[in-house]
């Protein structure tokens, strides 16, 4: 945000910091508790733990002994490394964040993100993906605008690709197009591989599996191939009685060709949009595989909210109400 | 459908891009001859310079954007590639004169290009140092006057490059037309987005 004087400014931060006592009051009424994150991170860590975030981006320090370190770039994994250092069989943990991650830009400039956020850890059932969903859907709900809620699976694309015998690159090319909803190039990409017919017809409807949940699972489920596909759509399935019951089926499209924006998502994913903006406001999912790099098993979920473009929506509802 | 906007490039793709839609009954308010910018029939039209599209459609003026694939992989943008329109057909290619090599070991390659960031990416895995030279047009003239070895440029019939004494040396990526849409106008708009892409002839391409 640029202002024009220190008073704008300073009203700016004023409203924004009511929105996020708002949040934060929200997320303590809900039995999360504050965690701050820490600002420095090991560069070596990072790279080992490999998330798919160009490293590039990073912001780079020195400390005294000579050691490389990198300013937050992700709250998650941050947030994570502590907590699992500690973690012992313990109880669910609920947490939440109001902070900032740090990210060089094409300009050689160093942007500054405000993240608010929660993580649902230890809890793998249907009780943590409603109360997270639930949370978002209410956090969404706040500014009356319209929303919609983008919900997948990264598990039913992930474990079709198990079944095929290609090149970890041409995957990684697949995703990538999928992503991008490239139908004409997935077909392209297809035509190369010898990959049996029944797997190439799933990858090129799979832009298609999207929509209300009922046609969604009815069209995914004639197209298992392994087990982990099913308990992929079991877990949207076992979903779906909270969502009609809560009424919350009509914000909510469902779309099984989501790939997640960072890889270590494994499970159900989602991202909120508002009407009046163009870029998410929220995204979260499920990442239990995450734990397993630091040699723990532990569930988790969450989701954040992007604060920035959360404020414009804010800031540009007020100047149409004035 | 009324309420999506379709942003196209001016230029190579124009006249194939209004051929496609009035073929579909869209597109008649278009004059193209006219120097107005914006025009409004079923759905709302802005013509606008090729890298520009990407823009616009990646900030969500438009939803929907008519752009080459050379324009997409030059320029990162976070938007959905949604159907490829199979006209303004062409390639990338490297040129440079007759039995030229389109590698120097232990030497550094002059590029001179439109296209430095696809120039980057392309010779990121060949192991080859190369020195890009960013022009604006006219690429063919740079070997000649010994500005640079080599060029990469989009080609469609070779004519310039062989009316300049040149040859193309190596194809490297096909380009055409794409249909792009903006990720909030895919969700929100994404009925509208789907019978425009049925119309433009989506269906046909499988």
């Amino acid at each position: 945000m640029q202002f024009i004087n220190i008073q704008d400014e300073l009203k700016f931060t004023k409203k924004r910091r009511n929105f996020e006592r708002n949040f934060e009051k929200y997320f303590e009424e809900k039995g999360y508790l504050m965690i701050e994150p820490r600002i420095f991170q090991s560069y070596d860590y990072f790279m080992l733990s490999n998330i798919l975030l160009d490293s590039q981006k990073t912001v780079k320090i020195l400390s005294g002994n000579s050691k490389i370190l990198i300013l937050r770039p992700d709250i998650t994994m941050n947030i994570l490394e502590r907590v699992l250092n500690y973690w012992e069989d313990e109880n669910p943990l609920k947490i939440y964040y109001n902070s900032k991650i740090y990210l060089n830009k094409s300009d050689s400039t160093i942007g500054e993100y405000r993240q608010i956020g929660v993580e649902y850890l230890g809890e793998n059932s249907l009780i943590a993906d409603m109360e997270i969903i639930d949370m978002a859907i209410k956090i969404m709900e706040k500014n009356s605008e319209p929303f919609i809620l983008e919900l997948g699976t990264s598990k039913y694309i992930d474990e079709l690709f198990k079944e095929l015998n290609i090149d970890e690159n041409v995957k990684r090319n697949l995703k990538e197009l999928i992503a991008k909803k490239n139908k004409n190039g997935i077909i392209h990409l297809l035509s190369k591989e010898s990959i049996d017919d029944k797997y190439k017809k799933i990858l090129i409807n799979i832009l298609d599996f999207q929509g209300d949940i009922d046609v969604v699972i009815l069209m995914a489920e004639k197209h298992f191939m392994n087990s982990g596909m099913k308990i992929a759509i079991e877990e949207l399935k076992a979903l779906r009685d909270f969502f009609e019951t809560n009424k919350l089926k009509k914000m909510i499209h469902f779309d099984l060709s989501m790939i997640p924006d960072l890889d270590y998502y494994d499970g159900i994913i989602f991202k909120g949009y508002y009407f009046s903006s163009s870029k998410k406001i929220i995204s979260g999912g499920r990442y239990d595989r995450l734990s397993e790099k630091f040699k723990k098993k532990v569930s988790a979920i969450g989701f954040s909210i992007n604060m920035d473009e959360m404020m414009k929506v804010i800031i540009q509802k007020g100047k149409m109400n004035e | 459908m009324n309420n999506i906007t379709i942003a196209l490039a001016k230029g190579r793709l124009t006249q194939k891009s209004l051929e496609l839609f009035r073929k579909n009954g869209f597109g008649e308010s278009i004059d193209e001859k006219s120097r107005k910018l914006i025009f409004k029939d079923k759905i709302t039209y802005i013509l606008v310079k090729p890298s520009d599209v990407l823009t616009y459609v990646e900030k969500g003026v438009a939803d929907l954007g008519i752009v080459g694939k050379d324009i997409i992989l030059e320029f990162d943008s976070d938007v959905y590639e949604i159907m490829d329109l199979n006209f303004g057909k062409c390639k990338f290619s490297i040129a440079g004169f007759e039995n030229q090599k389109t590698y120097k070991e232990n030497e550094v390659l002059r590029i001179a290009s439109k296209y430095p960031n696809y120039v980057r990416k392309i010779f990121k895995d060949r192991n080859q140092k190369i020195e890009i030279i960013k022009l604006n047009g006219s690429v063919e003239l740079a070997p000649l006057l010994n500005l640079s070895d080599v060029i990469v440029d989009i080609v469609e019939t070779g004519n310039t490059i062989k009316a300049n004494g040149l040859v193309v040396l190596e194809d490297l990526t096909e380009i055409s037309a794409k249909l792009i849409a903006n990720k909030v106008s895919y969700r929100f708009k994404y009925e509208a987005i789907k019978e425009i892409e049925n119309l433009l002839g989506g269906k046909n391409n499988d």
